[in-house]
């Protein structure tokens, strides 16, 4: 598993718990992953959008313009199932090597 | 480490823009314009860790941008920009450095054409996108461009007058020389506007690139006007007035001229659709 396997398992992880504007997700992101810039989690997501496993829709924010809520598809739900069953695999098997 | 330059948010996204249209087709461009204009003006948003937060904008555009696409861009836009500048040296010089076996030189324009208005219209098709309406500049430059080509072949139809050609030229050793009011005109007419239609194009290809495809127009419409006053140029310099006479040399112009600006035209509507 790759680092940008990484950020999408968890990108993919926060919009499963319900839908987020873009800032949502990249703060949190970018506060576990230091070295990681915005522009990066961003074209990742936007890639997510291209492979149709995101969608997005405009809602009003609070108080002020519009903003973009990025959502979960089907196909993002099963994608997040695999890289969470790849994630568990790879954490057992570093395990198994005593790394803690 | 290179240090960053802090930049405001306005600058920010004005890198970021412009970097982004360069790369992208123009409705993704706009799109990631919008989402970063979201993120960049939220209230959280500290400005001078802005960089370091969201990267380098031209960095952050790079991030977005699909290589191969963009180098394949890249040296279609490097053909047509080197076509561009060599129309304007010959306008500006009316001299070519090279020779091919077999082409005349004052057909080296109409090549230049010949490659530049089928390459452009293929990938601009094919990769650019229209974005809203058409804009009123893009109408009011072609049709300035239509006046400026029509004003030009009246003016070298009266110039190539078989009456009026003596009155205003004179021969010597073969070649037209420029020397009253009217000839002074048309050739400051070919230099100059061959130069101005070729910037034009480059504006009109850029602009096609960043903003919509329909600006493609205008750099079809200068292609054509360009070409069409280099080959005018190189002609002129060539020409023998003695044999087979000024008459049948605006005969051999105009009949070249006329297919050649037909082409370009609808070149010109082909970009626009």
């Amino acid at each position: 598993m790759l680092k940008k396997d990484l950020l999408e398992l968890c990108l993919l992880q926060l919009l499963s718990g319900g839908d987020k504007y873009g800032y949502e997700v990249l703060t949190p992101l970018r506060t576990a992953f230091p070295d990681t810039q915005e522009s990066a989690i961003y074209a990742l997501l936007r890639g997510l959008g291209r492979e149709k496993l995101t969608t997005w829709y405009m809602a009003p924010g609070g108080g002020g313009p519009d903003r973009k809520y990025y959502q979960l598809t089907p196909e993002g739900q099963a994608r997040l199932e695999l890289l969470r069953a790849d994630w568990r695999n790879m954490r057992d098997a570093i395990a198994s090597f005593g790394v803690e | 480490m290179k240090q960053q330059k802090p930049l405001t948010k306005e600058q920010y996204l004005k890198k970021f823009s412009r970097a982004v249209r360069w790369r992208l087709p123009p409705q993704e461009s706009e799109e990631a314009i919008a989402d970063y204009r979201e993120l960049i003006f939220q209230e959280e948003r500290d400005e001078s860790k802005l960089v370091e937060e969201l990267g380098d904008p031209v960095q952050a555009a790079h991030l977005l941008t699909d290589v191969k696409t963009y180098r394949r861009w890249l040296k279609i836009f490097a053909v047509l920009a080197g076509g561009l500048f060599l129309l304007v040296k010959w306008a500006w010089t009316a001299m070519i450095p090279f020779r091919l076996y077999g082409i005349e030189t004052w057909w080296y324009p109409v090549w230049v054409m010949a490659v530049g208005l089928p390459l452009s219209l293929y990938w601009f098709r094919r990769h650019g996108q229209k974005n809203g309406p058409m804009s009123r500049r893009l109408v009011l430059a072609l049709a300035a461009g239509l006046l400026f080509l029509l004003g030009f072949a009246a003016l070298y139809w009266y110039a190539l007058d078989p009456k009026n050609l003596p009155i205003y030229t004179e021969h010597i050793d073969y070649q037209i020389y420029y020397e009253s009011m009217l000839t002074v005109c048309c050739r400051v007419l070919v230099i100059y506007g061959g130069i101005l239609w070729s910037l034009a194009a480059f504006a009109g290809l850029v602009l096609a690139k960043c903003y919509d495809r329909r600006w493609l127009a205008l750099y079809a419409l200068g292609l054509t006007i360009a070409a069409t006053f280099g080959f005018v140029e190189l002609n002129m310099l060539c020409m023998d007035l003695t044999y087979p006479g000024a008459e049948a040399m605006r005969a051999y112009l105009f009949i070249r001229i006329l297919p050649i600006d037909a082409v370009g035209l609808i070149g010109t509507g082909v970009a626009l659709c």
